[in-house]
């Protein structure tokens, strides 16, 4: 075994459910006719509880249009589109540098806002928010974070 | 978390197969030989993604099949450094959590990556197992099995495979990520909602 290419590129989510999909795994209630194998079936199993299960290709475009204004990279937007953080303190292990990026001052905090808006706005909320009929607004949080935040300032 | 590579292999496509289309029959053989197995420094193989290019088809001399040198591409589950995941709780110890993601279970945050400070306490509901908690502005935040738990990756490890085991000790793990919540964001979903 020769491996020619060890980083042939990434996959959000998204993309290897669509795969697993195309194959017929969704569409097979006894699992065994589709020729898909029962490790495969652990990882679809997985994916469709994620944010990945409710997303389509036009989704991820979209949203990858709309964060080329915050300077995001690549692997930003990755877990944002694998993650989708609903709010401020979801964004912050996956922004680097949150604080000179997107310092929470006058002025800068619309910016901040802005992404998570987009991230709202685009990116269709998780199977399970969807089933308890939550709303999909910026809401206002009310946690510890916010709270260390007020008492640093 | 998944990602793609490209590799070469010369195979063997045993004879009992030869009634099958070709692309089918190396594609099948492919997926017993990489499925669900850790390639070192490559990750865990999930899937094979496409072939590429098939070549050869040459019968040894004293074998009754030929033999294929087929170029293809694995889709492979290997979490880059700094990717945050979500993940479920599987155990509880003193010396941290082990977290699973349903196809791979070798997941474990050691206690020196919990958030801080946290301590322990014995789990009321099971004998074995610790719960950790959380102290943070005077309010305890435990880390119970019911919500998804979002980690940051800190290391991947591939140890070599043992030559002796004893029984009874943990199965070998081809594959370790070592994880941390120490962070704004990460643990329990339900903490920061």
């Amino acid at each position: 075994m020769k491996i020619l290419q060890e980083y042939a590129g990434a996959l959000t989510n998204f993309e290897v459910l669509d795969f697993l999909r195309s194959r017929g795994a969704g569409k097979d209630p006894t699992r065994l006719i589709a020729g898909i194998a029962p490790s495969e079936y652990k990882v679809y199993d997985y994916l469709e509880q994620t944010a990945a299960s409710t997303q389509t290709r036009d989704i991820a475009i979209e949203f990858v249009q709309k964060c080329k204004e915050y300077n995001l990279a690549k692997a930003e937007i990755l877990n944002i589109l694998n993650i989708r953080p609903s709010c401020e303190a979801a964004l912050y292990p996956i922004i680097e540098d949150w604080d000179i990026r997107f310092s929470v001052e006058e002025g800068k905090e619309e910016e901040e806002l802005g992404l998570l808006k987009t991230i709202c706005q685009v990116l269709p909320p998780p199977p399970s928010v969807m089933e308890s009929g939550e709303g999909i607004g910026v809401e206002e949080e009310d946690n510890p974070d916010e709270q260390q935040k007020k008492a640093v300032e | 978390m998944f990602c793609l590579s490209e590799i070469e292999h010369t195979l063997r496509l045993p004879p009992h197969l030869l009634n099958l289309p070709l692309a089918e029959a190396i594609k099948g053989e492919l997926e017993g030989l990489f499925l669900d197995k850790v390639i070192a420094k490559l990750g865990l193989c999930i899937s094979v993604y496409d072939i590429r290019s098939i070549d050869g088809g040459f019968i040894f001399p004293g074998d009754g099949a030929s033999t294929y040198t087929v170029k293809f591409r694995l889709l492979m589950f290997r979490p880059f450094l700094g990717e945050v995941i979500s993940a479920r709780l599987k155990e509880s110890s003193s010396t941290g959590l082990r977290l699973s993601l349903g196809f791979f279970d070798d997941i474990y945050i050691p206690r020196a990556l919990l958030p801080s400070p946290s301590h322990d306490e014995p789990d009321p509901e099971d004998k074995n197992q610790v719960r950790w908690i959380w102290e943070f502005n005077e309010q305890n935040y435990p880390i119970d099995g019911m919500d998804e738990i979002r980690f940051r990756v800190h290391s991947i490890q591939y140890p070599s495979l043992p030559l002796e085991q004893d029984d009874g000790s943990k199965p070998f793990a081809p594959m370790l990520i070592t994880g941390s919540l120490d962070a704004d964001g990460l643990g329990p979903i339900a903490w920061w909602v």
